[in-house]
């Protein structure tokens, strides 16, 4: 029997395991990388939004491109990435076998990196598994990836940043979605992208879930019910719709199978969602030369995962000989500080499961947005982001503190300012002027900018807001503008629409209303 | 169910892909070169891939990255093949599965 011999060896091409490869194979190591699917990127080419962080974490550009990104550095680097090819095991010094087609074979690494990432959790309800009941990320690999509609009425369980960002990709891709349910009293992803889904329409029933899902061969229906404080249904709260597909988006497990089978220490840890390899902050394991990195060692998401690659990646080198402990020092420095400035704010893993009531700026929370996923009318005034001014101005209606600040950089004007705290709110600066160029609308990911100007002097406001579904309005069509809550609050005209590269695929809606709705209407829909 | 002609940030989809005609459970259905076999089933608005051995519940997509065997089928006479991982090819002879083996359960 042959087996081959790598200095590196990687298990996942993914966004972390490509980060691991770049920062090995750039110091000179030889290293491989063994994914099971038949394209490298893992989930991240299923990510069509825009990322959250800041410059150094590709903020604002969409996950897709990112993967495009990290392939061509992949290649540049001299990466070797085997498709097609299931690690099967992980035995005593490091050897790896891999089926590849109908053959087995066997590799040895002087080092090993585990980036398995994770697969989704399920929830057991009466008719979980008939077909047309589907993982979230099913729909998005349906849809993004090959183009397919997971359904045409779609119901979503589960609140968060998955459930959130899916359902709306699910309007994007012209399905209905008609409720985003979640068992919790509180939604769990960021606020930003619950009220993205909920100005078009899109009805939230927190502490509620699914009772039945009812069909013979396939789903017709699904009955959702409330829940009391112990998650015990409470009787006569049942509410049916009629769907053909039920999405589940409650939470994701490491697959960390490897790592156990290989012997590392293992911890049951919920706060990392589950079994995951003890590791040091740089993902060494116990068990020497085996590392881990990305979501397998801690669910996460994809922009810290690629910083937790390439810190395994420095490691192993370092581990190897490939670079001195000096180097290695300075290179993790680094990229710690990058990992670190992700990991704060309101859903910062350390903070997970606590109760938060207030911002960082000490305003309280807005109540609606976690129980109905917008803000109301009411909360809105209190934070910096949303300010009164004549002329046009951004209006930022970013209320929790996250990770985030693209829009800073993004306009030129200093109209807007978060500061060098990157969870600090966004404040919308009174004493500047804004040329209404739409990058700010454009940039945020949590697409909760727009421009405002609340008398243009016939008795009219015009609203700018982000706009990325089809078919894109007309200047000059008529319809309904929409409150924050989805519900039609006035009738509103198109009369600008811009579309720009700079705005990458995000369209920007100008619309005119009377002007006592400037600071109700959200969102447009044609008649 | 079926395509996304337009979509607003990936453009026109699937604009270059060959049409190819496969099998299903004996009839005609056309999908693109390439993709998964479990993707050009959905467009044509096939829910059913397979029952199970015991209870003979139906089946249908479920994971689409290859991890829970939900959507396995016979596929060139070959059971347990994981439809959401293997590409359609032209001519491709695709049947939904019944328990774990290629036969109907009446002559298993």
């Amino acid at each position: 029997m042959k087996i081959e011999r790598f200095d590196l060896i990687i298990v996942g091409a993914g966004p972390s395991g490509l980060s691991a490869a770049i920062e090995a194979a750039k110091r000179g190591m030889k290293v491989v990388v063994f994914d099971e699917n038949a394209r490298p990127g893992g989930q991240l080419f299923k990510q069509i939004h825009k990322f959250f962080g800041s410059k150094e974490h590709k903020a604002k550009i969409r996950g897709f491109h990112i993967g495009e990104q990290l392939l061509q550095e992949a290649r540049d680097a001299g990466v070797k990435v085997e498709l097609n090819a299931t690690v099967v095991g992980l035995y005593q010094d490091r050897e790896v076998v891999v089926r590849m087609g109908e053959e087995v074979h066997h590799f040895k690494g002087d080092a090993v990196i585990i980036a398995t990432g994770a697969s989704e959790n399920m929830v057991l309800f009466d008719g979980w598994n008939l077909p047309g009941v589907m993982g979230a990320g099913a729909a998005q690999t349906l849809m993004n990836l090959y183009g397919v509609k997971p359904g045409e009425k779609v119901l979503m369980l589960g609140s968060g940043n998955v459930g959130l960002v899916v359902s709306f990709q699910l309007l994007q891709a012209g399905c209905d979605v008609v409720a985003l349910v979640d068992a919790a009293p509180k939604i769990g992803g960021y606020g930003v992208h619950a009220a993205k889904v909920a100005r078009t329409g899109v009805p939230f029933y927190l502490s509620h879930t699914i009772k039945k899902v009812e069909g013979t061969d396939h789903v017709t229906g699904v009955t959702i019910a409330q829940v009391d404080n112990h998650f015990q249904f409470i009787e006569g709260t049942e509410k049916h719709f009629d769907v053909d597909t039920v999405c589940v988006a409650v939470g994701l497990s490491p697959m960390s199978q490897l790592l156990k089978m290989a012997g590392c220490e293992m911890e049951d840890n919920p706060k990392r969602g589950g079994q995951v390899p003890i590791i040091d902050d740089y993902g060494k394991t116990s068990v020497p030369g085996i590392f881990s990195a990305g979501d397998v060692s801690g669910i996460e998401e994809a922009s810290s995962a690629m910083i937790e690659g390439r810190m395994a990646g420095v490691a192993a080198a370092e581990y190897l000989g490939f670079m001195t402990a000096d180097e290695k020092k300075t290179e993790l420095d680094k990229l710690s500080t990058s990992l670190e400035s992700l990991r704060q704010g309101m859903f910062a893993p350390k903070n997970r499961g606590k109760n938060i009531t207030e911002t960082e700026e000490g305003i309280p929370i807005s109540t609606n947005l976690l129980s109905k996923g917008f803000v109301a009318d009411d909360e809105i005034e209190r934070y910096p982001g949303v300010i009164h001014k004549a002329g046009i101005h951004p209006v930022i209606e970013c209320t929790q503190n996250i990770p985030c600040n693209p829009c800073q950089d993004a306009c030129n004007q200093g109209c807007i300012s978060i500061g060098d705290n990157i969870t600090a709110l966004p404040i919308s600066v009174k004493d500047s002027k804004c040329i209404n160029c739409g990058m700010c609308v454009a940039s945020c990911p949590g697409q909760a900018i727009f421009l405002v100007d609340e008398d243009t002097g016939d008795g009219k406001a015009s609203i700018t807001l982000p706009y990325e579904f089809l078919p894109l309005p007309e200047v000059g069509a008529k319809g309904k503008a929409l409150s924050r809550k989805g519900e039609p609050v006035c009738d509103a005209e198109v009369v600008k629409v811009r579309s720009s590269k700079a705005f990458d695929n995000t369209s920007l809606l100008t619309i005119s209303v009377p002007k006592e709705y400037a600071m109700k209407a959200r969102f447009f829909k044609a008649e | 169910m079926g395509r996304i002609s337009q979509h607003p940030i990936l453009g026109v989809q699937n604009e270059e892909k060959k049409i190819v005609t496969f099998k299903y459970d004996g009839k005609d259905m056309q999908g693109y070169e390439g993709e998964p076999i479990a993707a050009a089933l959905k467009a044509n608005g096939v829910m059913v891939h397979r029952y199970t051995m015991k209870q003979h519940k139906p089946r249908g997509i479920f994971c689409a990255i290859g991890r829970c065997t939900d959507c396995v089928m016979v596929v060139d006479g070959e059971p347990n093949v994981r439809t959401c991982m293997t590409p359609l090819k032209e001519g491709m002879d695709v049947r939904t599965q019944y328990g774990v083996s290629d036969k109907p359960f009446d002559q298993q």
